[in-house]
């Protein structure tokens, strides 16, 4: 099922969260909502839901206004963040609780709730409560009952904050598998962009209740739109240097290098200064301009070695290299360089050139 | 720490609970295994055959003519008779006439003994005289008080009756004022046919201010005032607190002035054409409704309060899903947050039924146990029959027997929910998720 969002807009009392928000989430493709915590992610989800009430816009459910409709009646799937699981039920009970408030009769039931174990993996927990249940196997038990009534949607609320590494790993994949199987549309709300990168179709990245960029992954890592998307995404992060366009050239002060101007900056007007973006994969030692500096801290990855490189004016440049060689020491002198067709260039409001 | 400090710390609370709590238990023990009461005193007693005493061993077959023997009474001129009758101020002339030359001699009846007086040289001059001066020489058991046994039988022995042993005991024992150590208590209290209309009068009362109010209304309270708005439902609890801070006698007299027969309601449905009543003391269903209220809105508040902190301690999240889940209110009411509740209901159920057993002082400012004794409960009773009763025979021995009873109700019912509450459960380490 599609969902729209149209000029939608949320206050709490006189604070307006997110103002004219317009989103829409294609029929069986999961949208990651990213951003940090209290951009307002949180709130679309529970606005698509229904559990907050929209102060203004509609709500569309594949292409019918639900705006006013209750929560009850939109027939969503949520998986909240703390799964809320009913503690009193047994896992069978809380994953039929959907169907067993709409009277369905009980082989129905039984016979559902067994497809849905099947499907989430947890055919021999049925008859445990929630507190006898692992993180993961509760997560698992959450899909199933938001998953049981043939949801339209599958809305995911930081479905992964509350596990420790390794099921999160684990669980980004079954819950990806889960809603390719079932070919339901959903919106995964998080903060985390390695999870947003790995599970969803599109990602919609959020900053102060605004959607800045919709696109899909990989799209939005190799052109993003402004300096706060290039920041937000890529672990470890992007490094910001200033610089200024004199005569063609871009001249960047701290790295005291000058090269041509790509072709996507030459039109704009000389003595502008600009931001210089350079990922640590392409702060490399065979690149052509080189920047020096001084090995500050290594971070040993295992299949990568990670160093922050201190430049002579105190900024800070990151570097991910694979660990052919052995990690340099903290205090060891490189002078590793940058390819100007790699690097991304934002205007002082931040847009990408 | 030393275990001595903790001693110290703990000696004022232990003395205060021995003095206010197991002395008071344990003297109730004590006198409920006696016949205590107004008659017998709380101190030891005398020995006096008294025409009620007669009719007592007559019923249990005592021999008659011996009991007719000891009712009887006669006159005989003794020096016990001739000094009462000097400190009497009666006439020497008559005392010394009668020491002299009658000393001894003895009547059988008053009369006998008047006439004989009429004919000696000294006799009195008036009737009145005459009258006042021959009970001094009047010689019987009956109304004389007899400090111990031996002054009892040295009496009887006197009387030359005859007794075998066991006649002499039954006498003693029945002519004793004072208090004794009986079983007879709680025998009776298994024999009286007011005790099984009292338990269940207790048992109604329990059950139903319980159900309809300390539990059934606290919900209906904490369930609504939990989907009200937060100031809302702050007024409306605060609302319903209101009987519980007010001071009892107040609480009640307000009560008697809405129910009385000039009072609020009457006032306003006479305007109807409805004849006045006094609404709480009419019938005993009146009366019922009136305690079962009385004692209701007082004890809802406290559920009220327990199930609101219970309902408002379940997560959000946990009542968004099951809206999402396409619950509605009543079946999120129904599955979601009642199950929830599961402890606090139980745990107001045994605590309140304790009180409600035991405390009796709503009912006893407004109905006093009745109209008759529809509304009296067990504590009431108790109450009644040790400290407070009509017939002005206060029974401590059989209203503390009463009183033991609910002790013993309530000890076992605290153990019981001790054991079924496990609250060492509640302070275990929690299970950490990894």
């Amino acid at each position: 099922m599609e969902i729209v969002l149209e000029n939608f807009t949320k206050r709490f009392g006189d604070l307006t969260v997110i103002e004219n928000m317009n989103l829409k989430i294609k029929e069986g493709e999961m949208l990651a909502l990213l951003g940090p915590s209290g951009c307002g992610k949180s709130t679309t989800l529970f606005a698509i839901c229904g559990i907050h009430r929209v102060d203004e816009g509609r709500v569309l459910f594949g292409g019918q206004d639900v705006t006013r409709v209750p929560t009850q009646q939109r027939n969503i799937g949520v998986v909240f963040q703390s799964y809320a699981l009913y503690p009193h039920m047994t896992v069978a009970q809380n994953i039929a609780f959907p169907l067993t408030v709409r009277h369905e009769d009980k082989q129905t039931i039984k016979k559902k709730v067994g497809e849905m174990a099947e499907l989430v993996h947890i055919e021999e927990l049925l008859g445990r409560r929630p507190e006898q249940l692992s993180g993961g196997q509760q997560q698992r038990v959450a899909l199933a009952r938001a998953l049981i009534r043939k949801p339209g949607a599958l809305l995911l609320d930081e479905p992964l904050a509350n596990l420790d590494a390794k099921l999160r790993l684990e669980m980004r994949s079954e819950i990806r598998r889960v809603q390719l199987e079932t070919g339901i549309s959903a919106v995964l709300v998080t903060h985390d962009q390695v999870e947003a990168m790995s599970m969803s179709d599109r990602i919609a990245i959020m900053k102060d209740g605004k959607i800045l960029q919709v696109a899909s992954p990989n799209e939005m890592y190799q052109r993003p739109e402004n300096d706060f998307i290039a920041g937000f995404l890529g672990n470890p992060p992007i490094a910001f240097l200033d610089g200024i366009i004199s005569a063609g050239n871009v001249k960047i002060s701290s790295g005291n290098i000058e090269f041509p101007c790509p072709e996507n900056i030459e039109k704009h007007p000389d003595g502008s200064h600009i931001s210089v973006g350079i990922r640590p994969e392409f702060y490399q030692p065979g690149n052509p301009y080189k920047i020096p500096g001084t090995v500050s801290f290594v971070e040993i990855q295992g299949r990568e070695n990670l160093y922050d490189i201190k430049l002579k004016d105190g900024n800070l440049l990151r570097s991910i290299q694979s660990a052919n060689v052995s990690p340099l020491s903290p205090g060891t002198k490189v002078d590793w360089g940058v390819n100007p067709e790699q690097l991304f260039f934002f205007d002082n409001s931040g847009k990408r050139l | 720490m030393s275990a001595k400090l903790g001693y110290i710390f703990i000696a004022p609370a232990l003395a205060l609970v021995v003095l206010f709590f197991l002395a008071p238990v344990l003297m109730t023990g004590v006198f409920s295994m006696t016949n205590m009461s107004t008659a017998t005193g709380i101190t030891g007693g005398s020995y006096q055959i008294t025409p009620s005493v007669l009719i007592q061993l007559g019923d249990q077959g005592f021999d008659r003519k011996i009991l007719k023997r000891i009712g009887s009474e006669s006159y005989s001129i003794s020096e016990k008779g001739l000094l009462a009758a000097t400190k009497a101020d009666v006439k020497t002339e008559l005392v010394e006439e009668l020491r002299e030359r009658y000393l001894g001699e003895t009547f059988a009846s008053r009369r006998l003994f008047e006439r004989f007086l009429k004919k000696l040289d000294n006799r009195p001059r008036s009737i009145r005289t005459l009258k006042s001066t021959s009970p001094h020489f009047r010689k019987s058991l009956i109304k004389e008080r007899f400090a111990s046994t031996k002054e009892l039988l040295q009496s009887l022995e006197e009387m030359d009756l005859g007794l075998t042993q066991v006649q002499t005991d039954e006498l003693v024992d029945a002519s004793y004022t004072g208090w004794i150590w009986t079983g007879e208590n709680f025998r009776k209290m298994f024999l009286l046919p007011e005790t099984k209309q009292i338990l269940l009068n207790t048992g109604f009362y329990v059950a139903s201010t319980l159900l309809l109010f300390n539990i059934g209304f606290a919900l209906v309270l904490a369930v609504t005032t939990f989907y009200l708005p937060k100031g809302q439902a702050a007024l409306f609890r605060a609302l319903w607190f209101l009987p519980r801070i007010t001071p009892s006698v107040l609480y009640v007299l307000l009560w008697k002035w809405l129910t009385w027969d000039t009072g609020f309601i009457n006032a306003v449905v006479t305007n109807f054409g409805v004849t006045p009543r006094n609404w709480m003391l009419d019938t005993a269903a009146n009366a019922w409704v009136t305690v079962i209220m009385i004692n209701g809105f007082i004890g809802a508040s406290m559920g009220m309060i327990l199930f609101s902190s219970a309902i408002t301690s379940i997560p959000k999240q946990m009542l968004y899903a099951s809206e999402v889940d396409g619950a509605n209110r009543w079946q999120q009411i129904r599955h979601i947050i009642l199950p929830q509740l599961k402890w606090p209901i139980l745990f107001i159920t045994v605590y309140q039924t304790l009180s409600l057993l035991t405390s009796f002082e709503q009912i006893f400012l407004s109905t006093d146990g009745g109209p008759g004794s529809s509304t009296e409960v067990w504590a009431l009773s108790a109450y009644h029959t040790a400290l407070d009763n009509y017939w002005g025979n206060l029974q401590y021995g059989y209203g503390a027997a009463l009183a033991l009873v609910l002790v013993v109700v309530g000890v076992i019912m605290s153990l019981i929910y001790l054991r079924f509450f496990r609250f060492d459960e509640l302070i275990k380490t929690p299970r950490i998720e990894q």
